[in-house]
């Protein structure tokens, strides 16, 4: 450069050529800036754009995650499956992306002819992102329309859930709705536990949760379900119930409900009638309380296995004269008022213990409060707060309140198992953890004396019947034949028959309530009183799970004899 | 020396580039493979829960018990009575030791040609 020199105007020249330079980079440096800086704003700006964008994952407002998920599955206490998630293809559309509504229309409707095709032509017109078209179809369905290769029709798959049982535990289980969130039993149960929390989350997806085991024995279960199916058209009723308990652990075994639902179709768990009348249903249980009430009254002191009642007249109460059913009209002993299931007998039992201490007594072995069973279909019992003389005569022999199946259950398991109240449970449950939850009602000896009364009433009382074909198994029980209201009125007609038993008397293992609702006689021959009925049902389900809970018959008399309370193997009272 | 360094860092940027995008491809494959494995797993999974939903339909007790009844007959199925049942102190003792004198004559009779049981027979006819 030092060449570009021109004589006298070379230092102006010079210093013109390098300002003009120095300008002419300072300008191109400027415009690189600038340059650089429009492309960072333009990425920042994309950036900030999708940023914004917010993507819609919800199927009708609803997670993908929470479609997917899965729910734990339900295991028997033998590990056999009462409900399992099966994975199915669903059907849906994206209508914004479909091209030809009439030829996607015609298309679907070769592969699932039953779809309305107005419906579906509304369905899939419009600018929705998503929208279901059939839920829950077969694998051989989703092959079918994916090989039609329709654009903006594709599958997901969802989580259904099964019940291999069919009705046989509907009750117990309860059921899902189409989006697997429980609406029944204790599938609502647990959502209301922790499964709807991770469902929620998107942690519930894939096989991953651990399965809940129940204290249900499917086999016993089945039994009973068959049995009741019996019984429902065997004696023509409208309704058969019963539950068994394990007397220690107050874990429930079985629990079925005539007439029930099947829970793999969740609309039939709507019928009217189909509810859970061993939970739900309160009714007045009749002479099964002549249990409760001679329980508390020997437990108490005041009376005495040996003493004597008159019941040679009914009791009058102000207008209304309570007598027996099949009365003896004499001087009964306490096993006869409860073999004869005399009703006056009970009442001057109850009235030589007190009327407020039998109250209190019915509050102790939790009869007028709710049981905290793990099942939503719970309702309280109807019991008066205060007796008056007439309430509570009608009471003791189980009149004029209104208790729950499962309160009948629980109660007689207190009474048998050495006088230790225990909570019913639908969870496994084992002996440690049940012995902490004991609460004891009655003493051990009174226990002892409970045991020989129910085992002397199937012997020579009202259960002759249900011995007889239980034979051998040394099941003790009570019947109960409740006439029902109608137009407020005590029909002779329409009982509700009960039985409350326990097997093998003389090592309580099982508590067991039957119901059969307004049976009529099988022939001509037979009575509609409950023995004839809930009586017999529970001998031959005796027969049938006592060999499957590991119970051996027994036919020594010494079994019975032992049973004998020492204050009366002396002093044999006839 | 500049020059030099410069194609020095070319070629290193070449290198770097082949390299990075061979990376990435192939990352690309892999997730391509996880995918595919994936939804196989998937649909393997949807085919075992049927198939577990299906035994557990096929060993429920209420779907054994008409097979049973249909069977019964043929099969002479019945349901077990208590009176069925034994225990082990119902068994009898075992019996006293059998009569060795006794079997010891029999033997050495039948070795010795006499058959005591063979003549009993021989008197029936």
């Amino acid at each position: 450069m030092a060449d570009i020199t021109y004589g006298g105007h070379a230092p102006i020249a010079l210093d013109g050529a390098r300002k003009v330079r120095g300008n002419l980079t300072e300008a191109r440096i400027r415009w690189m800036i600038l340059a650089i800086v429009l492309g960072f704003l333009l990425v920042g700006g994309r950036l900030v754009q999708l940023g914004l964008v917010e993507t819609d994952t919800t199927i009708e407002g609803q997670t993908r995650d929470a479609i997917q998920a899965s729910r734990p599955p339900i295991l028997d206490r033998n590990g056999i499956e009462m409900a399992v998630d099966i994975r199915v293809p669903s059907l849906y559309a994206e209508p914004r992306r479909i091209i030809n509504v009439d030829e996607a229309v015609d298309a679907l409707r070769t592969v699932l002819p039953d779809l309305d095709p107005q419906w579906l032509r509304n369905r899939l017109s419009g600018d929705k992102g998503f929208v279901w078209v059939k839920r829950e179809l077969t694998p051989d369905i989703q092959e079918r329309v994916m090989r039609l290769g329709i654009p903006g029709i594709d599958f997901i798959t969802e989580s259904k859930r099964f019940y291999p049982g069919m009705t046989e535990a509907s009750h117990v289980l309860g059921a899902v709705n189409v989006d697997n969130q429980g609406i029944a039993g204790i599938e609502k149960y647990m959502d209301n536990e922790n499964v709807a929390l991770l469902q929620e989350l998107g942690l519930a997806r894939g096989n991953a949760l651990a399965p809940v085991q129940l204290s249900i024995d499917m086999r016993v279960q089945h039994v009973i379900h068959e049995q009741l199916t019996d019984a429902l058209s065997r004696y023509q009723a409208i309704a058969a119930a019963g539950v068994v308990m394990d007397v220690h652990t107050g874990e429930i075994l079985a629990m079925v409900s005539l007439p029930d639902f099947n829970p793999n179709e969740p609309a039939t768990a709507l019928v009217k009638d189909s509810f859970n009348r061993i939970t739900s249903g309160i009714f007045e249980l009749g002479s099964t309380f002549k249990t409760v009430t001679l329980a508390g009254a020997l437990d108490s002191g005041s009376v005495r296995l040996t003493d004597q009642f008159d019941a040679r007249f009914g009791i009058r109460f102000g207008r209304y004269t309570i007598d027996d059913f099949h009365g003896k009209h004499r001087i009964l002993s306490v096993p006869e008022v409860y073999k004869y299931s005399s009703n006056v007998g009970t009442i001057r039992i109850m009235q030589a213990w007190g009327k407020d201490n039998f109250r209190a007594f019915l509050t102790k072995v939790g009869l007028d409060q709710r049981i905290p069973l793990e099942l939503p279909e719970m309702r309280d019992p109807v019991v008066p707060k205060e007796f008056s003389e007439i309430v509570a005569a009608t009471a003791s022999f189980g009149h004029g309140l209104s208790v729950s199946p499962l309160h009948m259950a629980a109660a007689v398991s207190a009474f048998v198992n050495g006088g230790n109240y225990i909570t019913p449970t639908l969870y496994h449950r084992d002996a440690s953890e049940a012995q902490a939850l004991y609460k004891p009602v009655i003493s051990p000896q009174t226990s002892a004396q409970v045991r020989y009364l129910m085992r002397l009433n199937a012997l020579e009382g009202s259960g002759t019947r249900m011995n007889k074909l239980a034979e051998g198994y040394r099941v003790g029980g009570k019947t109960g034949t409740a006439e029902k209201v109608v137009d407020g009125r005590y029909s002779s007609t329409k009982v509700l028959n009960l039985f409350a038993s326990v097997f093998p008397m003389d090592d309580p293992q099982y508590a067991m309530v039957m119901l059969v609702d307004e049976p009529k006689a099988e022939n001509p021959q037979s009575g509609t009183t409950a023995g004839w009925n809930a009586g017999e049902v529970t001998g031959r389900i005796v027969s049938r799970i006592a060999p499957m809970l590991g119970i051996a018959p027994d036919f020594s008399e010494a079994v019975d004899a032992n049973l004998v309370p020492p204050a009366l193997r002396l002093t044999n009272i006839q | 020396m500049i020059q030099k360094f410069n194609i020095f860092l070319l070629i290193v940027t070449i290198i770097a580039l082949t390299g990075v995008y061979t990376l990435k491809f192939s990352i690309e494959h892999t997730a391509g493979e996880k995918v595919a494995l994936e939804a196989r797993i998937a649909e393997q999974e949807a085919e075992l829960s049927l198939l577990k939903a299906d035994w557990a339909v096929l060993t429920q007790p209420g779907h054994i018990e008409p097979i049973i009844r249909r069977h019964q007959d043929v099969l002479e199925l019945a349901e077990v009575k208590p009176e069925q049942f034994g225990s082990f102190s119902d068994l009898p003792m075992r019996p006293a030791a059998p009569d060795a004198a006794a079997l010891n004559d029999l033997f050495q009779a039948l070795e010795a040609g006499v058959d005591p049981i063979g003549a009993i027979l021989e008197e029936i006819e």
